[in-house]
């Protein structure tokens, strides 16, 4: 217990004199989360738009992909990604591995499926009045499914959230595309597992208070953006 | 207004209307009746350009009606559907009423004064900044009403109007959708009641079974 406590207060000792591993592992992690999430926004909410709001051969399969896609271990996607950018690869020309942006691209295919999901299960969830009711007032098919877009922002907003909280909190991805480098690629997961096995327990502990205060902060966001 | 020749709308191997011939005059108010399932709200969805039947033609103003989503559009804006319970939209009164004035391009003071003569025409005076989600059942179908009349439609279809709100209400909107005709606005309302053709002064249209049925 002893153990316990006395790496808590150093952790936070840490944290309170901005230790600049510290400050460089949470800046990249942000940094890199965010990236992926702005991507994975402008790939996965359209598609779970398009797939709720229309009807096709097939969407059933779809949706169960999108479903699958989801639960896609961290360590695939790295995989999978690593394939296509390391040296050999088709895309190893652009010399993107071990950069924050081999790491974006993943958190994007991570991300991407649930941005998708939630999206999709706003529009299903969401009251089958909305379009025929702004239809109906004039407004075109765009227009339309701009206003269903507005009223289920906070959902969409949800969605996001939930995409940006699979990013930051992920190892695999970051570990096997990003390559763990301090100062560069060094996220708050990778540094968290790295410290740990290395015995800098208090280290990893400061970062994942940072991280638990983010995804707080995230939620206390959303809260106060779902009570305006 | 309208002519509908042979209209047909299935739904699988259901035929939820069978019209061989209905014409709508232009500025009259017509009730629509008969017994849930015989094809009333399908018939509104047609006339309000929602869905398009599954065979037959339907003329508007004497033309023959394109289904083409551009030209469906078009048709739109001249037509406004209240749904039974209406969806108001998430903000405030003015939002709403303001919604299709917006799509055709009235904002600021003009926009303003249209939607505060709307409100005052239902009796919400005063209602315009209050959120739109906190109104009563009856306060809801008023502000859904004056969303429809700031467009000055050609045509107005109200589904069951009238229905689950309270006396004082049902009375004030029975007077303003009786005006609506004078003002040139085609009315072709869905009810129950077989009191309103009378009440209302309008022609009555009896549907059994998606036909038209002569009384």
């Amino acid at each position: 217990m002893d153990f316990l406590v006395s790496s808590f207060a150093s952790a936070l000792r840490l944290i309170g004199s901005l230790s600049p591993d510290v400050v460089d592992a949470v800046r990249t992690s942000l940094s890199v989360s965010a990236g992926a999430t702005v991507f994975a926004a402008l790939l996965g909410i359209p598609l779970g738009l398009l797939v709720g709001l229309s009807e096709f051969p097939l969407k059933r399969l779809v949706v169960t992909v999108l479903n699958t896609l989801m639960a896609v271990p961290t360590v695939v996607v790295g995989l999978v990604v690593y394939g296509f950018l390391s040296r050999q690869g088709p895309l190893g020309v652009l010399g993107l591995l071990f950069t924050p942006t081999a790491i974006v691209i993943g958190g994007t295919l991570l991300a991407a499926p649930i941005v998708a999901n939630y999206s999709l299960a706003s529009v299903r969830g969401s009251d089958p009045r909305i379009v025929p009711t702004a239809l109906t007032l004039g407004a075109g098919r765009l227009r339309a499914v701009g206003t269903l877009i507005g009223e289920i922002r906070f959902g969409i907003l949800a969605a996001v959230i939930a995409g940006f909280g699979r990013v930051v909190s992920e190892v695999g991805v970051a570990m096997m595309l990003g390559g763990n480098i301090r100062g560069y690629t060094r996220t708050m997961t990778t540094a968290i597992a790295l410290e740990t096995s290395k015995g800098e327990f208090a280290f990893g502990m400061a970062l994942g208070i940072v991280l638990m205060m983010v995804a707080l902060i995230v939620n206390l966001f959303l809260n106060l953006l779902q009570q305006r | 207004m309208y002519r509908l020749h042979s209209i047909r709308k299935r739904y699988g191997s259901i035929v939820a209307l069978d019209i061989e011939e209905l014409t709508i005059v232009k500025g009259r108010l017509y009730t629509l009746t008969g017994a849930n399932g015989a094809g009333k709200s399908t018939l509104l969805n047609i006339l309000a350009f929602l869905a398009p039947p599954t065979s037959g033609e339907i003329f508007y103003s004497g033309k023959p009606v394109d289904w083409n989503r551009d030209s469906v559009g078009d048709y739109r804006r001249k037509v406004t559907l209240l749904h039974q319970s209406p969806y108001l939209f998430g903000g405030s009164v003015h939002d709403n009423v303001a919604f299709g004035l917006k799509i055709r391009g009235i904002e600021g003071e003009e926009q303003r004064r249209i939607v505060d003569r709307a409100l005052d025409g239902v009796g919400l005076q005063g209602f315009r900044g209050r959120k739109a989600r906190e109104l009563s059942g009856g306060e809801a179908q008023r502000v859904a009403m004056a969303r429809a009349l700031v467009l000055k439609p050609e045509v107005l279809l109200l589904d069951e109007p009238l229905a689950n709100i309270d006396r004082e209400t049902t009375g004030l909107l029975e007077s303003v959708i009786a005006a609506l005709p004078a003002q040139g606005t085609t009315v072709i309302m869905t009810t129950h009641d077989p009191e309103h053709p009378g009440r209302l002064n309008g022609e009555s249209i009896f549907l059994e079974g998606g036909r038209v049925v002569t009384l």
